[in-house]
């Protein structure tokens, strides 16, 4: 279990991060999603050790991290970085090597990964002469070469076309499934949605939404209720509590309030009733509203 | 330790697969022996060709003999300019115009040498004792410690741009940041260092090589001068310690930008102080025995390149050596632990160049 307790951490005057702590289980995929500068790759930066934070702890299986626990992990930057001039195998399999495998394990680890993400063809090829697209199967490669205990991916998706989304999700699944606590950061809302078992929302440094989708759709949902109608005559609605907006030929009605066996019946004798239950926004919905 | 040699095996494989490597090797190799060359090429031929009709004379050093059958034809050969002089009957001496000074001793000190032997009698030749220096060998020593300041500041400015390069080429690409997850910043940087290293060394080693190579095959070697291992050797401890300054000072100017571009201002105050060791070094070729080169052979940086060259021009005491030896280590372990200081702190933080003093406190 990963646990990120507390972090903060100040550039001059300015405050990166303000008390960020969410934890990851093992088997666990975690959103980090966040607008720009909010603090997503700096969190993920202390995590990895590359950079220190000001105070808070970082703690596998409630210890805090330890180097040699680090270089057990995957990582891949917000700025991709490979040796340009490196082929691909043997870039793999160097970094294999760094991570602590031995020669054989290395090279095997790196047959099997070029296999699976359809780099066979450009194996012996220098980095520098495959696409973005092939250049980030590569960083992902690097990232997973050594079976690591826990994935730490930053914006690993930006940049694929939908079919090597696809591909990255299966290998993200895999290794969840494998017991790994998975943690990336995306803006594909609809994606993070997808593929995440939680997700932690965070603004300015701080998270302003965390838990497990289903529960903080339910929960930012507040309970409204919301209801659908058409064809109704006007003022339908004025005996209800709530609000009411018009969506094209639609009537919206959004009750935080009343009970909703009433609100239903006048509704039917309204009009048409195309939608009727507990409001459950998307993510990107809980995401505009949480960082206005 | 493991990571270190990991990074260090990569930097060689990467670099000799590169034909610049390849070349610039070759390049040197064939200047230095061109170098050793050169002496035979430009001093010519010291013996002289002398003719001979009739009765032979006795061998004499820096006379080549040739028979020739009557005196016509030694004549001929003489006037042609094929002989420099012919001896007829051993008594009679024919030049084109005025003998050569020197040839005319020579020949004149042989006739004299048969005629006083004929007389059955033995003399004594003088015995000759150096009562200063023994200077017979100045001029190849100077020669030679002046081959070594260029070779060794070619080295050392070469491998450690490269080693500047690879700093800035993994900070640039923020490769970095997924290295140093896996390695600690001075298995990154020590790694880089010895790799590169090993290179200059092997780069050293093959020039020496060539440089002795071609001194055999122009019977130069018996002209170098005793104790020519101990200057070889001295040349490349010094460079090894050199090395370890200037490179590791390389590093951690080079950490402090992001893109190659920068590189050039950023390491000016190391380039700086290279060709200023350069310049006394040179200097301290010319002139091994002033006090300039006496008291710079001993302070760091200085000494990597002004003591090989002292001790190829002239005879320093073993003390001077050591003691010179013990200062540059010091200096060499204190730039070495300020450098990896500087490259922990600055390597990650890429974008604008980072200040030297926000880094060093």
């Amino acid at each position: 279990m990963l646990e990120i307790d507390g972090l903060r951490k100040r550039y001059g005057d300015k405050t990166a991060l303000d008390g960020v702590g969410f934890t990851v289980r093992p088997g666990e995929m975690f959103g980090f999603v966040g607008a720009n500068g909010a603090g997503k790759t700096t969190t993920m930066r202390i995590v990895m050790g590359v950079l220190d934070a000001d105070s808070g702890q970082v703690r596998l299986d409630g210890r805090p991290v330890t180097y040699d626990d680090r270089r057990t992990f995957g990582y891949m930057p917000e700025e991709r970085g490979l040796y340009q001039k490196m082929k691909v195998a043997e870039q793999i399999e160097y970094f294999g090597r760094l991570h602590g495998l031995a020669p054989a394990a290395a090279r095997s680890a790196t047959a099997a990964l070029v296999e699976r993400l359809g780099l066979v063809e450009r194996r012996d090829d220098a980095v520098e002469a495959l696409s973005l697209g092939n250049q980030q199967r590569v960083q992902l490669a690097v990232a997973l070469v050594h079976e690591p205990a826990v994935l730490i991916l930053d914006e690993p998706f930006s940049g694929l076309d939908p079919l090597a989304v696809d591909a990255l999700a299966e290998v993200l699944k895999d290794r969840a499934a494998a017991g790994v606590p998975v943690i990336f950061s995306s803006h594909q809302l609809d994606l993070v949605e997808r593929l995440c078992d939680s997700v932690g929302i965070i603004s300015a440094g701080r998270m302003v939404a965390y838990g497990p989708v289903g529960e903080l759709r339910e929960r930012e949902g507040r309970g409204v209720l919301r209801v659908v109608v058409r064809d109704a005559a006007p003022g339908w609605a004025d005996g209800l509590p709530g609000e009411l907006t018009r969506e094209g030929d639609r009537d919206v009605l959004l009750c935080e309030e009343g009970d909703d066996q009433d609100i239903l019946r006048t509704a039917i004798g309204a009009g048409r009733v195309e939608h009727f239950g507990r409001r459950q926004p998307t993510l990107a919905e809980i995401f505009r509203e949480a960082v206005a | 330790m493991n990571g270190l040699w990991l990074v260090a095996q990569r930097e060689i494989r990467t670099r000799v697969r590169t034909k610049s490597y390849l070349i610039s090797l070759a390049v040197s190799a064939v200047l230095v022996a061109a170098l050793a060359f050169l002496p035979k090429v430009l001093g010519g031929d010291d013996t002289y060709n002398v003719g001979v009709v009739g009765q032979a004379p006795p061998p004499a050093a820096q006379l080549a003999y040739s028979r020739w059958p009557d005196e016509a034809a030694a004549r001929k050969a003489v006037i042609d300019g094929d002989l420099d002089a012919a001896l007829i009957n051993g008594d009679k001496v024919l030049a084109n115009g005025e003998l050569d000074q020197r040839l005319g001793l020579v020949l004149e000190s042989a006739h004299r040498d048969a005629q006083i032997k004929a007389a059955g009698l033995t003399i004594t030749p003088l015995t000759v004792e150096s009562v200063g220096a023994d200077a017979r060998y100045q001029g190849v020593r100077t020669g030679i410690a002046t081959l070594i300041v260029m070779v060794l500041f070619f080295l050392l400015i070469y491998s450690s741009m490269f080693v500047a390069m690879g700093v800035v080429e993994e900070k640039g690409s923020r490769i970095v940041e997924i290295l140093l997850t896996s390695v600690r910043p001075w298995q990154l940087l020590g790694g880089k260092i010895v790799g590169l290293g090993s290179l200059g060394l092997v780069n050293l080693v093959v020039v020496i090589a060539a440089g002795l190579a071609a001194s055999f095959a122009t019977g130069f070697t018996a002209d170098l001068p005793p104790g020519m291992g101990g200057i070889v050797v001295s040349a490349v401890v010094w460079f090894v310690l050199g090395y370890a300054f200037f490179s590791a000072l390389a590093a951690a100017f080079g950490s402090l930008v992001s893109r190659q571009e920068e590189l050039n201002t950023v390491l000016t105050p190391m380039t700086m102080l290279m060709m200023l060791t350069y310049l006394t070094a040179y200097f301290a070729a010319v002139e091994p025995t002033g006090t300039v080169a006496r008291v710079l052979s001993f302070v760091p940086p200085f000494s990597s390149m002004v003591m090989p060259v002292r001790t190829a021009a002239v005879d320093v005491p073993l003390g001077e050596i050591l003691i010179a030896g013990a200062l540059m280590v010091v200096a060499v372990v204190a730039v070495l632990l300020g450098a990896a200081r500087v490259y922990r702190r600055a390597v990650l933080r890429t974008g604008a160049r980072v200040k030297l003093g926000e880094v060093v406190r």
